[in-house]
């Protein structure tokens, strides 16, 4: 009676061959048999999904529907239109007609099955009757909003298909490019909108790859789904064939989005695909152009050329920049592809004819493996490397040319779009140049005093681009010695450097601009004789618009010549850490330079000028306390980019002189009259800090964000700022209106939890302020709620904050988890703190309703255990704050403060608790 | 040909083809929903407000809680090793509470740092 599966296979096996009969004898017993496998399958719909059985079955009935339709095309190939009907078409027709008026009923078993059955159908066989298409189609896409996530999946299987196989009829028939184009769009509807990753997933995976539908299935290289992102780049993409048909934005997005992503596997998946794939189109293609096709599926042999197309397909002068993704994509062919590692080599010609992208393969090599573990790789690059002598020669060689370039385009009245980009191009490749530069070994004296001299002369040429300067100034620090000797050799060099700069610019031009002032107007004398007087008043307006002219473009020169000094001493006071009172030519620097920037009216003057005076102000605390009150006032009254710098200066400058903060000396002796002396600056400087993180700009909370946190982490501010400031950044992490800046939540998210359990007293101080930060919310959520932005809900808010008030959290409390007898003193004291201020606000009356729930909630996820600390020294601490909290727990109880069950439970747990704990301290 | 390969099974799984219909099954197949509500997804989430992308990564780095905005090449306290190791690299890890933890615990000498936080 039982058929066990064997069975079933073989009574399977049996018709086929049933068929082929039918088919033969033209057997009157076809319809029969069509019933007959109806009814098999019929049987199979209410086989569990997990059952593999069941998707053995529905493979089978496929399989053997293709191979009975196959065995019949090959009689028919002349009859061209209408398709003929045959046995096996009668079949399909018959099992579907069966299958389709049960897609709708309850049992999402069965559902499951016919959608599962129809779908295998419709990606095995080539044809389906016309009619019956249509109710396929129909039923399928009510199956797309099937409640249950596995039946979209296979509904989106079906339609996949259905979807592609319109596009491949566009050119024959409209109408189904119409249906096909109708099912594409709700399919892409559903790839954005499925809340269900495995839908979303399976439809990926199942479109049709089309110019229409690529941006939305490259779009998922962002999908919620971590596995869905990872199936973009180990599956769709290899399987897109030819990288270098997607755009550039798109190869630079997904290079981006892949090899940063937060999933470890992703970020394999990715760079699998560009050390593997894209290297790969790129090797075949070259070889294609001189030799014959490759072999398939052999990885090319390593190729210069494919790596420099690579490198070009990925535009690397600008993905090359400093924070570029070209970098991460070289550490990963690098790291991925010994055969690169070892095949790339550096001649003379090389160095000689660089392209940014073979200076870029250079420095990238040269930085993996300099970072790299272990002296095989640092053996083979300094094998592969010029010796520093050489090496000069050739970083000399291209600065020539790139200077040389500048002063073209210089010269140039109208814009050379090729000259400009050649001129790009080559600031990339000195750049590459002189990033290894700085990785060099100057042990060598010949080759460190060409590099010091060569670098000490590009220095002083104001052509010179701000990047390759800044890199400059870096190399020659290098190249000087750390020493204290080096270090003021650097700065004395790099001065040199800024007054030629200086005495170049304005040097030379203002005579020039005299001589040709003169000479123009002696022309216009020469002219004013020959014309009527109706020109010589035209001739005077004009020479006053000169004049004017020539004023202005002085000013520019002035402001140009300016920038340029400014920034060279800001890349060098960046790199150099000497007392500022000790080094005389830094004083002058200072007082010739900086402060009269830092009184410019030119607003990019003096935000420069601020710059280096703040990072003069790190060198000496004098200065810094004498100038705390101008960055304070650059905040008040400064626009944007000033505040933003004044906030960053105040931050460094603490860091760097805590004791600026110190509460002032005479208070410190005299504390009688004043119980807690403050330090003048500590009040403008929260103030500061708090305006900032309240800015509507986008960039400056994130940067007082960023500010706070450091003072915070480092405990630089006193309680009460503190208090403040850790306030403002709670509320902003709840705050629906950050959602809109990522950069602020993400610091936050990290900032937070962080802080609190880096320390019990910061958990402490997160307790402080919780209560007032609910009220703060409340009010917030009415607001948002009126203006329907969407808010986190109150169990969310509350689970983190009674996370990062959990005493046992912080670092040396893990123990208390793992072991409730086990305790850290204090643990508990940030919880209990929180209890009491808690009910002492939900016991108050001003509080209502809404702000209650709340508060309760909070309470609720509290850990205040039943048993006390066997340390008998910690409970003498924290009695008395048990015996408050226990009185407020008991009115709580009495009042009937809680408003459903679950605070009620809390209350009457706490309550107990808390007794056993007083009572027990009371024997 | 069309069978496929006969495997071992661990634990067969019985199908009876020839049987008829059970009730409980014909139930099953016959029972149409009562409404198309009630085997569909509710039209709500038809439509996600994100297009369920992730938000843009800012890849905030804890690293650089460790820098000073003008100076980044200079680790923070490092200003008293004045001859030599400034450019000391910064921990490749991501920085956690435990470092802070660490960090703190011998914060500068003049550093009013802390007090008053205990309350």
């Amino acid at each position: 009676l039982i058929i066990n599966l064997r069975k079933i296979q073989e009574a399977c096996c049996y018709e086929p061959t049933s068929t082929k009969k039918n088919q033969k004898q033209e057997d009157f017993e076809e319809s029969d048999f069509n019933e007959e496998v109806g009814r098999c399958a019929i049987r199979v719909l209410t086989v569990k999904k997990s059952e593999p059985v069941g998707d053995r079955i529905v493979r089978f009935l496929g399989l053997f529907l293709k191979h009975a339709s196959e065995k019949v095309q090959p009689e028919d190939v002349d009859t061209t239109d209408a398709l003929p009907e045959t046995p096996a078409s009668r079949l399909t027709s018959h099992i579907l007609s069966i299958l389709l008026p049960l897609l709708t009923v309850r049992d999402k078993t069965v559902r499951f099955r016919v959608t599962q059955i129809i779908a295998h159908i419709v990606n095995t066989l080539d044809s389906i009757d016309d009619e019956l298409f249509q109710l396929v189609r129909l039923g399928l896409l009510k199956r797309l909003r099937d409640k249950e996530a596995n039946i979209r999946v296979q509904a989106v299987i079906g339609l996949g298909r259905l979807a592609d196989g319109g596009e491949a009829d566009e050119d024959d028939e409209d109408s189904d490019d119409e249906v096909a184009g109708g099912i594409l769009e709700k399919l892409l509807d559903v790839l954005q909108n499925d809340p269900s990753a495995e839908v979303r997933r399976s439809l990926l995976l199942n479109l049709p790859f089309t110019p229409g539908t690529l941006p939305y299935l490259l779009e998922r290289a962002r999908d919620l789904d971590a596995a869905t992102r990872r199936a973009l780049y180990s599956r769709l993409l290899p399987a897109l064939g030819d990288f270098r048909h997607l755009s550039l934005t798109h190869r630079e997005k997904l290079l981006r989005w892949g090899l940063r992503d937060r999933d470890e596997n992703v970020r394999k998946a990715t760079a699998r695909l560009f050390r593997e794939r894209w290297i790969e189109d790129c090797a075949i293609s070259q070889k294609a152009a001189e030799e014959e096709a490759p072999p398939q599926g052999q990885v090319s042999a390593p190729r210069f050329e494919a790596l420099l197309e690579l490198l070009e397909r990925i535009d690397v002068v600008n993905s090359g920049v400093e924070g570029g993704i070209a970098f991460e994509a070289m550490k990963e062919l690098w790291d991925g592809r010994p055969d690169y590692v070892d095949f790339i080599t550096f001649d003379d010609d090389f160095w000689n004819d660089l392209t940014p992208e073979s200076a870029f393969v250079a420095r990238t090599f040269n930085d993996y493996c300099r970072e790299a573990e272990g002296n095989k790789l640092q053996d083979m690059v300094e094998d592969k490397m010029p010796v520093v002598t050489a090496f000069a020669f050739f970083v000399q060689k291209h600065l020539n040319v790139l200077i040389d370039d500048v002063r073209k385009v210089a010269l140039q009245d109208q814009d050379d779009a090729d000259a400009e980009e050649d001129t790009v191009q080559q600031e990339f490749c000195v750049e590459q140049l002189l990033h290894i530069a700085m990785t060099l070994d100057y042990t060598d004296e010949v080759g460190r005093r060409q590099m010091f001299s060569i670098m000490r002369g590009a220095l002083a040429l104001a052509e010179l681009p701000e990047e390759c300067t800044k890199l400059v100034v870096d190399v020659l620090r290098t190249v000087c010695g750390v020493n204290a000797a080096g270090e003021r050799e650097f700065c004395d060099i790099v001065l040199e450097a800024v007054a030629e700069v200086h005495d170049t610019i304005l040097g030379e031009d203002p005579t020039q601009e005299d001589a040709d002032e003169s000479f123009h107007s002696a022309r216009s004398e020469l002219s004013d004789e020959l014309t009527p007087t109706k020109a010589k008043k035209n001739q005077k307006r004009g020479k006053d618009e000169d004049s004017s002219e020539i004023d202005e473009e002085k000013a520019i020169r002035e402001i140009m010549v300016n920038m340029k000094c400014l920034h060279i001493a800001q890349c060098m006071l960046q790199n150099v850490q000497c007392d500022l009172e000790e080094n005389n030519i830094l004083v002058t620097m200072l007082n010739n330079l900086v402060v009269p920037a830092v009184r410019s009216n030119e607003a990019p003057i003096r935000e420069r000028g601020l710059l280096c005076l703040g990072l003069c102000c790190l060198l000496s605390k004098n200065l810094a306390s004498e100038n705390m009150t101008l960055f304070l006032h650059c905040f008040t009254k400064g626009h944007d980019t000033l505040q933003i710098i004044a906030v960053q200066i105040l931050t460094d400058t603490l860091i760097t002189h805590p004791s600026l903060l110190a509460p002032p000396l005479a208070a410190q002796d005299a504390s009688t009259h004043d119980p807690s002396p403050i330090n003048p600056l500590l009040k403008p400087l929260t103030k500061t800090f708090l305006r900032a993180l309240a800015s509507p700009s986008p960039s400056l909370p994130l940067t007082a964000c960023l500010a706070v946190a450091k003072l915070l982490l480092l405990g630089l501010l006193p309680a009460a700022s503190s208090m403040e400031i850790l306030k403002a950044l709670t509320i902003a992490y709840f705050n629906p209106e950050t959602a809109e800046n990522p950069a602020l939540r993400q610091a936050l998210t990290y900032f937070l939890p962080v802080f609190c359990h880096s320390r019990l007293s910061n958990a402490a101080l997160m307790s402080q302020i919780a209560v007032s930060v609910i009220g703060k919310l409340v009010v917030m959520r009415e607001e948002a709620e009126e203006e329907e932005e969407e808010m986190v809900g109150w169990t969310v808010v509350a689970g983190m904050i009674a996370e990062w008030t959990d005493g046992r959290k912080v670092v040396g409390g893990e123990l208390c988890i793992k072991d409730p007898g086990e305790r850290k003193d204090g643990a508990e004291e940030p919880h209990v703190l929180l209890a009491t201020e808690i009910l002492e606000r939900a016991l108050g009356a001003g509080c209502n309703k809404d702000e209650r729930k709340p508060l309760l909630t909070l309470l609720s996820k509290l850990n205040i255990p039943s048993t006390n600390s066997p340390d008998s020294k910690y409970q003498a601490v924290s009695q008395e704050a048990f015996q408050t909290l226990h009185s407020l727990v008991a009115e709580a109880v009495e009042t009937k403060l809680a408003i459903d069950a679950t605070t009620r439970n809390a209350l009457t747990k706490l309550d107990t608790a808390l007794s056993k704990r007083t009572g027990e301290s009371d024997k | 040909t069309t069978t496929p390969t006969k495997r071992k099974e661990k634990e067969p799984f019985e199908l009876d083809f020839l049987a008829p219909l059970s009730q409980p099954v014909a139930d099953a197949l016959y029972t149409p929903a009562t409404t198309n509500s009630t085997i569909s997804m509710p039209k709500t989430q038809w439509k996600s407000k994100t297009r369920n992308l992730l938000p843009d990564d800012k890849h905030f780095n804890s690293r650089q809680l460790l820098r000073l905005f003008l100076k980044p090449k200079a680790r923070m306290g490092s200003r008293k090793a004045r001859n030599g190791a400034q450019q000391a690299k910064p921990p490749t890890e991501e920085v956690d509470e435990a470092y802070w933890a660490n960090a703190e615990s011998n914060p500068d000498p003049m550093a009013p740092g802390d007090e008053g936080v205990e309350g």
